[in-house]
C-alpha cells in the first residue's frame, strides 16, 4: 500500500506535464514587485533626497554632501521632540504595563459577567488615537469639560485647570489619554499569556510556602516572559511613534512643548517642505530604531 | 506526625454536588490510599485537604487543629503532583530548595538537606539539570525529593504514577512504600488502580459518586466487601456476578441461576430477598477436584476464550447467561470448545442484595 503511493507521487514529481520548479518564483513575482515598488523605492529614493537641497521653493537636486545630516546636531528642536518622545515613552510604558498586569491578575479570578467586563475593558483600544484624543480634548476642556467639572464639585469650588496649555499639566493629560487606551492591550496579552501558566505550578509553589511575589517571579514570570517582552517591544515602538493622539489633544503645544519626533518630522515635511532635511531626520529615526529594537531583541533573549 | 479529620465535607463543582458528605479519620503515620473510578471525587477531597480547593460545608482538622481557613502554605503539608510540577526555570537543585528558601532557611541547612534526599532518592548527578532533561521516573523522584526536604506533617500524592510506563511503575511504588517506611509520616495517596491501592495501602478509603463506600484495610476490603461494588472495583481479574433466585423447599434454601443450575445456600438465606447477586473470585473458581466437600458447587461448561497469563491462565465460560472468569493452573488449561468440570466452595462465595447493592 504504503510502496504503491510512494511510487504514484514519484511518477507525478517526474511526469512531463509538470512545470520546473522556478514556476513558483514566477508566480510570486508580481506580488514581489509591487511590494518592492511600494516598500523599498521610497526607502531608496528618500534617502538619495537626504543628500540633495529639495525645499518647497528650490528644487535642488545636485549633490549636497552631509549638509542634511551635519544640520540634524545643531537643530534644538530635534532633540528636544526626542527627548518629549522618551519622556512619554519612559512614563507610559511601565505604568501600561503594571496596570496590565495588575488587572490581568484581578481577571484571573472566578467572577460573574467575566466576558463582558473583558470586552468592556478592551474598549478603549478599539478606538482610533485621533479619535481618542480629539475626545480628552474635549473632556480637558477648561471651559465645558467634564473633567474640570468634576474636580470642582469634588473640590466644592470651582477648578480651572488649563490641561491641554499648562505647561505642567500638558503632559498628565497626554500620558492620561494614552495610558487609558493602551493599558487594555497590556492586559488582554499579559491575561491569556497569565492563564497558559500551568497552574499545578502556582499550587505546588503555593503549598512549599511561597508567598504572592516568590511565586510571581520564579514561577510565572519565567513562564510569562517571552510573551510579555513582544508586548513590551510593539508598545515601546508604538509608544516611540505616537503621533495621532498627541496632535488632536495638544498639537504638539504649548509652543513645541509636547512636539513629538513624529510631530516634528510631519511639521519639518508637510508644513515647512523641508523635504530633504525631513528625509535626514526620517533616516535618523531608522537608525535609532533599528539600533534600539536590535539590542533589545537581543537583551529579552527573543532571538534565541 | 499527625492525623486528619474530615467531617461532614460538601462540596459543589457549579451544579454538580462532588462530595456529597464525607466522614473520615487518617490515624498518625498511616499510609491511607483514596481510590475509586474518575470522576468519585478523591482528587478534590486531596485537594481540598491541601487547602488548595475551599471548604464549602463541613470541617477538616490537621493534629487538633482546625484548617479550614488556613492557607495551603501554612498547613504544612507535602504534595506530590500527577504532572509533578517541577518548576521548569530552576534546576533540580532550586526545585528541591524551593520550599526551603520560600521559608528562609539558612543556606548551609538547604544544602545539607538537599543533598540527603538527593543521596535517599540516587539523584544526586542530576541537581544541575533542568526539568526538561529528565526522564518521567527522574522527574518523579525529584518531586519527591521536594516533599521530603520540607519534613512536612503530612504527604499527599495526587495520581503520582500514572505519567509512567509499567515497568516504571512498579520500580516507583516499590520506593514510595520505602519511603513510607523510612520516614514515617501520614501519607494521603489517590490513585484510580486498584493494585496500587491494594499493594500500597494501610488502609483503603473507597469513594463512589462523591461518597465513601467503605474503608479499611485492603484485604478486609478484598475478602468481606460492604457491597457490590467494592467487590467488583477491588481484584483482577473481576469478581464474577451471577444473578439467581432464592428458592426454598422444605427445610433447604437453594440459589437458582437463569439457566437454571441450583446452588444449595446457608440457613440464614430465609432473611434473604427473593432476587440476589451471587460474586465468586476468579481465583475461587477452579476445575473440579476428586474429593469432593459438601460445600463444593460443581458445573460443567464449554470454554469460550482462553486467557494465559503465565503459571495461571484465565478461563472464560457462560454462567447465568453471563461470562465467567475462572482462575486455573495453566499446565491443565484445555482448548476453547472443549467441555469443562468446574467447582467452587460456596463458602468463598459473596451474596449482594441487588437492590441496594449491600452485601448480605
Amino acid at each position: 500500500m504504503a510502496q504503491s503511493f510512494a511510487s504514484v507521487s514519484s511518477a507525478v514529481r517526474r511526469s512531463p506535464q509538470m512545470p520546473d520548479h522556478n514556476f513558483r518564483y514566477w508566480i510570486i513575482a508580481p506580488s514581489v514587485f509591487l511590494l518592492l515598488l511600494i516598500g523599498l523605492f521610497p526607502l531608496i529614493y528618500a534617502f538619495v533626497v537626504s543628500f540633495q537641497q529639495i525645499t518647497m521653493t528650490d528644487y535642488d537636486t545636485s549633490f549636497a554632501g552631509l549638509v542634511n545630516y551635519q544640520a540634524l546636531f545643531s537643530d534644538q528642536r530635534l532633540w528636544e521632540s526626542i527627548l518629549h518622545t522618551i519622556v512619554i515613552t519612559v512614563i507610559a510604558l511601565p505604568v501600561e504595563l503594571i496596570l496590565g498586569l495588575a488587572l490581568a491578575y484581578l481577571f484571573l479570578e472566578k467572577m460573574y459577567g467575566k466576558q463582558i467586563f473583558i470586552s468592556l475593558i478592551v474598549l478603549p483600544t478599539v478606538i482610533s488615537p485621533i479619535v481618542s484624543g480629539a475626545t480628552w480634548r474635549l473632556l480637558f476642556d477648561q471651559r465645558y469639560g467634564p473633567i474640570n467639572q468634576v474636580l470642582s464639585w469634588i473640590a466644592g469650588r470651582e477648578v480651572v485647570m488649563l490641561w491641554t496649555i499648562e505647561p505642567i499639566l500638558v503632559y498628565p493629560a497626554i500620558l492620561i489619554c494614552e495610558i487609558w487606551q493602551w493599558t487594555p492591550f497590556m492586559f488582554l496579552i499579559l491575561l491569556a499569556a497569565l492563564s497558559n501558566v500551568d497552574k499545578s505550578l502556582t499550587e505546588a509553589a503555593e503549598l512549599d510556602g511561597a508567598g504572592f511575589w516568590r511565586i510571581f517571579l520564579k514561577i510565572e514570570l519565567p513562564a510569562i516572559w517571552p510573551v510579555m517582552a513582544i508586548a513590551i517591544l510593539i508598545r515601546g515602538v508604538d509608544l516611540f511613534r505616537i503621533f495621532d493622539m498627541v496632535w488632536a489633544l495638544t498639537g504638539g503645544g504649548p509652543g513645541t512643548y509636547t512636539e513629538t519626533i513624529s510631530i516634528y518630522t510631519y511639521v519639518q515635511g508637510f508644513r515647512q517642505f523641508e523635504t530633504s532635511y525631513t528625509a535626514a531626520i526620517a533616516f535618523l529615526i531608522v537608525a535609532l530604531m533599528s539600533f534600539v529594537v536590535t539590542w533589545a531583541i537581543r537583551r529579552m533573549g527573543l532571538a534565541k | 506526625m499527625s492525623d486528619v479529620k474530615i467531617s461532614g465535607l460538601h462540596k459543589h463543582f457549579g451544579a454538580v454536588h462532588v462530595l456529597k458528605g464525607i466522614d473520615l479519620e487518617i490515624p498518625t503515620g498511616e499510609f491511607t490510599v483514596l481510590v475509586g473510578p474518575s470522576g468519585c471525587g478523591k482528587s478534590t477531597l486531596l485537594r481540598t485537604i491541601a487547602g488548595l480547593e475551599e471548604v464549602e460545608q463541613g470541617e477538616i482538622t490537621i493534629s487538633g487543629q482546625r484548617m479550614n481557613d488556613v492557607r495551603p502554605r501554612d498547613r504544612n503539608i507535602a504534595m506530590v503532583f500527577q504532572n509533578y510540577a517541577l518548576y521548569p526555570y530552576l534546576n533540580v537543585f532550586e526545585n528541591i530548595a524551593f520550599g526551603l528558601r520560600a521559608r528562609k532557611m539558612p543556606e548551609s541547612e538547604i544544602k545539607e538537606r538537599v543533598t540527603s534526599a538527593a543521596e535517599m532518592l540516587g539523584i544526586t548527578g542530576l541537581l544541575e539539570r533542568f526539568p526538561r532533561q529528565l526522564s518521567g521516573g527522574q522527574r518523579q523522584r525529584v518531586a519527591i525529593g521536594r516533599a521530603i526536604v520540607r519534613k512536612a506533617q503530612l504527604f499527599l500524592f495526587d495520581e503520582p504514577l500514572s505519567n509512567l510506563d509499567a515497568q516504571l511503575r512498579d520500580e516507583m511504588r516499590g520506593e514510595i512504600k520505602k519511603l513510607h517506611q523510612t520516614i514515617d509520616v501520614t501519607m494521603i495517596y489517590v490513585t484510580h488502580d486498584q493494585i496500587e491501592a491494594m499493594t500500597l495501602a494501610d488502609r483503603i478509603v473507597l469513594m463512589r459518586e462523591g461518597r465513601i463506600e467503605q474503608v479499611g484495610a485492603p484485604l478486609d476490603l478484598y475478602e468481606r466487601p460492604a457491597t457490590h461494588f467494592v467487590a467488583g472495583f477491588l481484584g483482577s481479574p473481576k469478581i464474577n456476578f451471577v444473578h439467581g433466585e432464592v428458592l426454598i423447599s422444605g427445610s433447604e434454601q437453594v440459589l437458582r441461576l437463569v439457566d437454571g443450575e441450583t446452588i444449595s445456600l446457608p440457613a440464614i438465606a430465609s432473611t434473604w430477598p427473593k432476587n440476589i447477586i451471587l460474586g465468586i473470585r476468579p481465583q475461587y473458581l477452579g476445575l473440579a477436584s476428586e474429593s469432593r466437600s459438601p460445600d463444593d458447587v460443581r458445573f460443567s461448561r464449554i470454554i469460550d476464550l482462553i486467557q494465559p497469563t503465565g503459571s495461571r491462565t484465565y478461563i472464560t465460560v457462560k454462567l447465568g447467561g453471563r461470562d465467567l472468569v475462572a482462575e486455573i493452573e495453566s499446565t491443565s488449561r484445555g482448548n476453547v470448545g472443549d467441555v469443562l468440570d468446574l467447582s467452587f466452595n460456596r463458602l468463598n462465595a459473596l451474596f449482594f442484595d441487588p437492590a441496594t447493592g449491600r452485601a448480605l
